[in-house]
Protein backbone atom coordinates (compact mmCIF):
# COMPACT_ATOMS: atom_id res chain seq x y z
CA UNK A 1 0.00 0.00 0.00
CA UNK A 2 1.40 3.21 -1.32
CA UNK A 3 0.60 6.03 1.30
CA UNK A 4 3.32 8.55 0.22
CA UNK A 5 1.76 11.28 -2.72
CA UNK A 6 4.52 12.65 -5.60
CA UNK A 7 3.60 15.88 -3.82
CA UNK A 8 5.37 15.38 -0.47
CA UNK A 9 3.74 18.97 1.29
CA UNK A 10 0.64 17.82 0.44
CA UNK A 11 1.44 14.26 2.12
CA UNK A 12 2.81 16.34 5.28
CA UNK A 13 -0.74 18.27 5.51
CA UNK A 14 -2.59 15.65 4.83
CA UNK A 15 -1.50 13.27 8.15
CA UNK A 16 -1.51 16.74 10.26
CA UNK A 17 -5.38 17.29 8.62
CA UNK A 18 -6.17 13.91 9.47
CA UNK A 19 -4.43 14.29 12.97
CA UNK A 20 -6.54 17.36 13.55
CA UNK A 21 -9.79 15.51 12.41
CA UNK A 22 -9.58 13.44 15.04
CA UNK A 23 -12.58 12.86 16.60
CA UNK A 24 -12.14 13.88 20.78
CA UNK A 25 -12.98 10.67 23.46
CA UNK A 26 -16.09 9.82 24.50
CA UNK A 27 -16.98 11.79 27.62
CA UNK A 28 -14.45 14.49 27.46
CA UNK A 29 -17.11 17.32 28.17
CA UNK A 30 -18.51 15.27 31.30
CA UNK A 31 -15.26 15.27 33.01
CA UNK A 32 -14.52 18.37 32.04
CA UNK A 33 -17.61 19.37 33.56
CA UNK A 34 -16.54 16.92 37.33
CA UNK A 35 -13.27 18.48 37.27
CA UNK A 36 -14.77 21.96 36.93
CA UNK A 37 -17.36 21.14 39.82
CA UNK A 38 -14.76 19.85 41.90
CA UNK A 39 -12.49 22.70 41.75
CA UNK A 40 -15.18 24.76 42.55
CA UNK A 41 -16.45 22.52 45.33
CA UNK A 42 -12.92 22.81 46.84
CA UNK A 43 -12.41 26.57 46.62
CA UNK A 44 -15.37 27.01 48.27
CA UNK A 45 -14.97 24.63 51.64
CA UNK A 46 -13.32 25.90 54.54
CA UNK A 47 -10.13 24.07 54.97
CA UNK A 48 -10.65 21.79 57.85
CA UNK A 49 -8.39 22.57 60.65
CA UNK A 50 -5.83 19.61 61.65
CA UNK A 51 -5.77 18.84 65.37
CA UNK A 52 -2.46 16.28 66.27
CA UNK A 53 -4.64 12.87 68.16
CA UNK A 54 -3.33 12.71 71.94
CA UNK A 55 -1.61 9.31 71.74
CA UNK A 56 -4.46 7.63 73.79
CA UNK A 57 -3.02 3.87 73.01
CA UNK A 58 -0.05 3.22 74.14
CA UNK A 59 1.98 0.68 76.59
CA UNK A 60 1.66 1.40 80.50
CA UNK A 61 5.17 0.90 80.85
CA UNK A 62 5.59 4.66 79.34
CA UNK A 63 3.19 5.62 81.57
CA UNK A 64 5.27 6.67 84.76
CA UNK A 65 7.53 8.47 82.21
CA UNK A 66 4.66 10.50 80.58
CA UNK A 67 4.03 10.96 84.62
CA UNK A 68 7.67 12.48 85.42
CA UNK A 69 7.42 14.58 81.81
CA UNK A 70 4.04 16.11 83.44
CA UNK A 71 5.31 16.89 86.90
CA UNK A 72 8.74 18.50 85.44
CA UNK A 73 6.69 20.95 83.68
CA UNK A 74 4.54 21.56 86.30
CA UNK A 75 7.21 22.30 88.92
CA UNK A 76 9.31 24.52 86.10
CA UNK A 77 6.09 26.46 85.41
CA UNK A 78 5.25 27.12 89.15
CA UNK A 79 8.96 27.68 89.85
CA UNK A 80 9.05 30.58 87.34
CA UNK A 81 5.85 31.65 88.66
CA UNK A 82 6.87 31.76 92.42
CA UNK A 83 10.68 33.49 91.28
CA UNK A 84 8.88 36.51 89.92
CA UNK A 85 5.98 37.18 92.73
CA UNK A 86 9.04 36.69 95.15
CA UNK A 87 11.30 39.64 93.32
CA UNK A 88 8.51 42.09 92.86
CA UNK A 89 6.36 42.09 96.31
CA UNK A 90 3.42 44.78 96.42
CA UNK A 91 4.25 47.79 98.67
CA UNK A 92 8.40 48.03 98.57
CA UNK A 93 9.78 51.04 98.45
CA UNK A 94 11.03 52.23 94.94
CA UNK A 95 14.75 52.47 94.58
CA UNK A 96 16.26 55.78 94.06
CA UNK A 97 19.21 55.06 91.17
CA UNK A 98 21.73 57.89 92.24
CA UNK A 99 23.23 60.07 89.01
CA UNK A 100 26.13 58.58 87.56
CA UNK A 101 29.71 59.75 89.03
CA UNK A 102 31.46 62.11 86.81
CA UNK A 103 34.58 60.27 86.86
CA UNK A 104 38.04 61.63 86.97
CA UNK A 105 39.99 62.80 83.63
CA UNK A 106 41.33 59.41 82.98
CA UNK A 107 45.12 59.57 82.67
CA UNK A 108 46.21 58.49 78.99
CA UNK A 109 48.78 55.55 78.97
CA UNK A 110 51.94 56.88 78.00
CA UNK A 111 52.91 56.86 74.28
CA UNK A 112 49.14 57.57 73.39
CA UNK A 113 46.31 60.59 72.95
CA UNK A 114 44.56 61.78 75.88
CA UNK A 115 40.94 63.22 76.36
CA UNK A 116 42.82 65.97 78.34
CA UNK A 117 39.66 65.94 80.71
CA UNK A 118 37.17 66.49 77.88
CA UNK A 119 33.40 65.43 78.33
CA UNK A 120 31.10 64.86 75.82
CA UNK A 121 28.33 66.56 75.61
CA UNK A 122 25.54 65.28 73.11
CA UNK A 123 24.12 67.99 70.84
CA UNK A 124 20.36 67.11 71.36
CA UNK A 125 20.60 68.44 74.71
CA UNK A 126 21.57 72.20 75.65
CA UNK A 127 23.87 71.00 78.77
CA UNK A 128 23.93 67.83 81.12
CA UNK A 129 20.89 67.37 83.14
CA UNK A 130 21.98 65.48 86.51
CA UNK A 131 19.71 64.06 88.60
CA UNK A 132 21.03 64.51 92.74
CA UNK A 133 20.24 61.10 95.06
CA UNK A 134 17.66 60.95 97.46
CA UNK A 135 18.73 62.72 100.61
CA UNK A 136 21.55 65.14 99.75
CA UNK A 137 20.36 68.84 99.86
CA UNK A 138 21.70 71.71 97.98
CA UNK A 139 23.99 74.15 99.12
CA UNK A 140 22.52 77.43 98.83
CA UNK A 141 19.08 76.16 100.26
CA UNK A 142 20.98 75.33 103.25
CA UNK A 143 22.45 78.26 103.37
CA UNK A 144 19.73 80.17 103.44
CA UNK A 145 17.95 77.97 105.80
CA UNK A 146 20.79 78.59 108.30
CA UNK A 147 21.31 82.36 107.82
CA UNK A 148 16.90 82.77 108.33
CA UNK A 149 17.76 80.60 111.69
CA UNK A 150 20.10 82.80 112.38
CA UNK A 151 18.31 86.07 111.96
CA UNK A 152 15.48 84.73 113.72
CA UNK A 153 17.31 84.11 117.09
CA UNK A 154 18.95 87.56 116.78
CA UNK A 155 15.74 88.81 116.55
CA UNK A 156 14.79 86.66 119.34
CA UNK A 157 17.56 87.75 121.72
CA UNK A 158 17.30 91.60 121.17
CA UNK A 159 13.01 91.49 121.87
CA UNK A 160 14.86 89.09 125.32
CA UNK A 161 16.97 92.40 126.08
CA UNK A 162 14.74 94.74 125.67
CA UNK A 163 12.07 92.86 127.97
CA UNK A 164 14.84 92.81 130.38
CA UNK A 165 15.59 95.97 129.99
CA UNK A 166 11.64 97.13 130.51
CA UNK A 167 11.60 95.39 133.75
CA UNK A 168 14.54 96.89 135.37
CA UNK A 169 13.09 100.45 134.48
CA UNK A 170 9.81 99.28 136.03
CA UNK A 171 11.66 97.84 139.02
CA UNK A 172 13.03 101.16 140.94
CA UNK A 173 9.49 102.36 140.82
CA UNK A 174 7.81 99.23 142.49
CA UNK A 175 11.00 99.65 145.17
CA UNK B 1 -38.68 50.06 44.57
CA UNK B 2 -37.23 46.84 46.10
CA UNK B 3 -33.00 46.72 46.42
CA UNK B 4 -31.97 43.31 45.61
CA UNK B 5 -30.20 41.21 48.12
CA UNK B 6 -26.18 41.73 47.31
CA UNK B 7 -25.67 37.88 48.34
CA UNK B 8 -28.93 36.70 45.96
CA UNK B 9 -27.45 39.06 43.12
CA UNK B 10 -23.74 37.21 43.91
CA UNK B 11 -25.67 34.23 44.03
CA UNK B 12 -27.22 34.92 40.26
CA UNK B 13 -24.02 35.98 38.86
CA UNK B 14 -22.38 32.35 40.19
CA UNK B 15 -25.20 30.88 38.21
CA UNK B 16 -25.03 33.01 34.99
CA UNK B 17 -21.13 32.08 35.14
CA UNK B 18 -21.44 28.26 35.89
CA UNK B 19 -23.61 28.17 32.43
CA UNK B 20 -21.62 29.96 30.58
CA UNK B 21 -18.66 28.07 31.61
CA UNK B 22 -20.78 24.97 31.09
CA UNK B 23 -21.61 25.98 27.54
CA UNK B 24 -18.51 26.80 26.62
CA UNK B 25 -17.26 23.24 27.82
CA UNK B 26 -20.15 21.51 25.52
CA UNK B 27 -19.01 23.35 22.80
CA UNK B 28 -15.48 23.90 21.67
CA UNK B 29 -13.81 21.10 24.37
CA UNK B 30 -13.27 19.05 21.09
CA UNK B 31 -11.76 21.29 19.04
CA UNK B 32 -9.44 22.20 21.63
CA UNK B 33 -8.70 18.68 22.46
CA UNK B 34 -7.56 18.01 19.34
CA UNK B 35 -5.49 21.08 18.76
CA UNK B 36 -4.01 20.00 22.22
CA UNK B 37 -3.49 15.94 20.77
CA UNK B 38 -1.68 17.54 17.15
CA UNK B 39 0.85 18.75 19.56
CA UNK B 40 1.23 16.56 22.35
CA UNK B 41 0.08 12.99 20.46
CA UNK B 42 -1.33 11.31 23.49
CA UNK B 43 -4.84 11.06 24.42
CA UNK B 44 -4.46 11.30 27.89
CA UNK B 45 -1.70 14.37 27.95
CA UNK B 46 -4.35 16.10 25.58
CA UNK B 47 -7.38 15.61 28.15
CA UNK B 48 -5.28 17.10 30.66
CA UNK B 49 -4.28 20.09 28.94
CA UNK B 50 -8.05 21.04 27.95
CA UNK B 51 -8.94 20.28 31.41
CA UNK B 52 -6.47 22.87 32.56
CA UNK B 53 -7.55 25.27 29.94
CA UNK B 54 -11.17 25.38 30.97
CA UNK B 55 -9.85 25.37 35.02
CA UNK B 56 -8.00 28.47 33.42
CA UNK B 57 -11.73 29.75 32.34
CA UNK B 58 -12.92 29.58 35.90
CA UNK B 59 -10.09 31.30 37.64
CA UNK B 60 -10.53 34.32 34.77
CA UNK B 61 -14.32 33.65 34.56
CA UNK B 62 -15.00 37.72 35.52
CA UNK B 63 -13.63 38.68 32.00
CA UNK B 64 -15.58 36.24 30.06
CA UNK B 65 -18.27 39.06 28.80
CA UNK B 66 -14.79 40.89 27.94
CA UNK B 67 -14.22 38.55 25.60
CA UNK B 68 -15.10 38.97 21.36
CA UNK B 69 -14.23 35.40 19.97
CA UNK B 70 -14.17 32.38 22.52
CA UNK B 71 -13.13 29.61 20.32
CA UNK B 72 -9.98 31.42 19.40
CA UNK B 73 -9.39 32.77 22.60
CA UNK B 74 -10.06 29.30 24.13
CA UNK B 75 -7.74 27.62 21.55
CA UNK B 76 -4.76 30.52 22.40
CA UNK B 77 -5.29 29.07 26.15
CA UNK B 78 -4.90 25.67 25.45
CA UNK B 79 -1.98 26.54 23.07
CA UNK B 80 0.11 28.02 25.61
CA UNK B 81 -0.77 25.51 27.26
CA UNK B 82 0.42 22.59 25.16
CA UNK B 83 3.48 24.28 24.07
CA UNK B 84 4.35 24.74 27.49
CA UNK B 85 4.19 20.96 27.88
CA UNK B 86 5.91 20.09 25.04
CA UNK B 87 9.03 22.57 25.91
CA UNK B 88 8.85 20.47 29.18
CA UNK B 89 8.54 17.40 28.04
CA UNK B 90 11.02 15.09 26.38
CA UNK B 91 10.97 14.61 22.71
CA UNK B 92 8.87 11.80 21.94
CA UNK B 93 10.17 8.96 20.23
CA UNK B 94 8.33 8.52 16.52
CA UNK B 95 8.17 4.25 17.80
CA UNK B 96 5.68 6.00 20.34
CA UNK B 97 3.61 8.32 17.81
CA UNK B 98 3.46 5.11 15.52
CA UNK B 99 1.99 2.96 18.08
CA UNK B 100 -0.65 6.00 19.25
CA UNK B 101 -1.27 7.02 16.08
CA UNK B 102 -2.03 2.93 15.00
CA UNK B 103 -4.68 3.52 17.99
CA UNK B 104 -6.26 6.37 17.24
CA UNK B 105 -6.62 6.84 13.33
CA UNK B 106 -9.74 5.86 11.76
CA UNK B 107 -9.31 2.08 10.82
CA UNK B 108 -12.51 1.67 8.98
CA UNK B 109 -12.06 -1.36 6.45
CA UNK B 110 -8.72 -1.43 6.27
CA UNK B 111 -6.49 -4.64 7.23
CA UNK B 112 -4.30 -4.75 10.47
CA UNK B 113 -1.52 -4.36 7.69
CA UNK B 114 -2.87 -1.12 6.69
CA UNK B 115 -3.51 0.42 9.62
CA UNK B 116 -0.02 -0.25 10.89
CA UNK B 117 1.94 1.32 7.48
CA UNK B 118 -0.65 4.34 8.20
CA UNK B 119 0.56 5.37 11.12
CA UNK B 120 4.26 4.53 10.45
CA UNK B 121 3.74 7.05 7.61
CA UNK B 122 2.36 9.44 9.95
CA UNK B 123 4.69 9.27 12.13
CA UNK B 124 7.50 9.56 9.92
CA UNK B 125 5.92 12.91 8.17
CA UNK B 126 5.63 14.04 12.31
CA UNK B 127 8.86 13.41 12.81
CA UNK B 128 9.77 15.25 9.70
CA UNK B 129 7.21 18.23 11.14
CA UNK B 130 9.00 18.56 14.69
CA UNK B 131 12.65 19.20 12.82
CA UNK B 132 11.03 22.26 11.71
CA UNK B 133 11.96 25.90 13.31
CA UNK B 134 9.14 26.43 15.94
CA UNK B 135 7.66 29.84 14.02
CA UNK B 136 6.81 27.71 11.02
CA UNK B 137 5.71 24.54 12.51
CA UNK B 138 2.88 26.11 14.78
CA UNK B 139 1.69 28.20 11.84
CA UNK B 140 1.55 24.46 9.70
CA UNK B 141 0.02 22.59 12.55
CA UNK B 142 -2.31 25.39 13.18
CA UNK B 143 -3.24 25.51 9.28
CA UNK B 144 -3.95 21.79 9.70
CA UNK B 145 -7.45 22.75 11.64
CA UNK B 146 -10.18 23.78 8.52
CA UNK B 147 -11.98 25.62 11.14
CA UNK B 148 -8.77 28.32 11.66
CA UNK B 149 -8.77 31.29 9.17
CA UNK B 150 -5.73 32.79 8.85
CA UNK B 151 -7.00 35.72 10.26
CA UNK B 152 -7.85 33.49 13.26
CA UNK B 153 -4.06 31.62 13.19
CA UNK B 154 -3.03 34.98 13.82
CA UNK B 155 -5.07 35.93 16.31
CA UNK B 156 -4.02 32.85 18.38
CA UNK B 157 -0.31 33.46 17.72
CA UNK B 158 -0.02 36.88 18.26
CA UNK B 159 1.22 37.67 15.05
CA UNK B 160 -0.11 39.58 11.78
CA UNK B 161 -1.89 37.85 9.42
CA UNK B 162 1.18 38.84 6.61
CA UNK B 163 3.31 37.00 9.53
CA UNK B 164 0.97 33.57 9.24
CA UNK B 165 1.47 33.53 5.07
CA UNK B 166 4.92 34.15 4.66
CA UNK B 167 5.67 31.50 7.64
CA UNK B 168 3.11 29.32 6.15
CA UNK B 169 5.26 28.91 2.79
CA UNK B 170 8.28 29.17 4.23
CA UNK B 171 7.34 25.95 6.28
CA UNK B 172 5.75 24.52 3.39
CA UNK B 173 8.85 24.95 1.72
CA UNK B 174 11.24 23.27 4.61
CA UNK B 175 8.53 20.43 4.44
CA UNK B 176 9.43 19.79 0.88
CA UNK B 177 12.61 19.58 1.63
CA UNK B 178 12.99 17.55 4.28
CA UNK B 179 11.00 14.60 3.01
CA UNK B 180 11.90 15.19 -0.58
CA UNK B 181 15.51 14.37 1.79
CA UNK B 182 14.11 11.68 3.27
CA UNK B 183 12.40 9.63 0.12
CA UNK B 184 16.11 9.76 -1.94
CA UNK B 185 18.06 7.87 1.48
CA UNK B 186 15.35 5.34 1.13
Amino acid sequence: MNLESPNPVTDAETALRRIAELPAPQGLEDRVHKRIQATRTAAQMPRPGRVLPWPVSGGSGNAWLRSAAAAAIAFVVAGGGWGVYSRTQPGEPTHTIPAPQISAPQISAPGSFGSAGAIRTPQTLHRPVLTHPAGVQDAPAAAAKKSASKKQAQKQAARQAARQAAAQASAPDSH
Amino acid sequence: MEIPDSAAVDQARNHADEAALAALVDQYAGALYRVAFSVLRNPADAEDAVQEAFLRVLRHRDTLGEVRDHRVWLIRIVWNIVLDRKRRAKTRPETDDVEELARVLPSAGLSAEQVAAAAQHHAHVLACVDQLPAKEREVLQLSAFEELSSVEIAAVLGITESSVRSRLFRARNLMAGLLNHARSLR
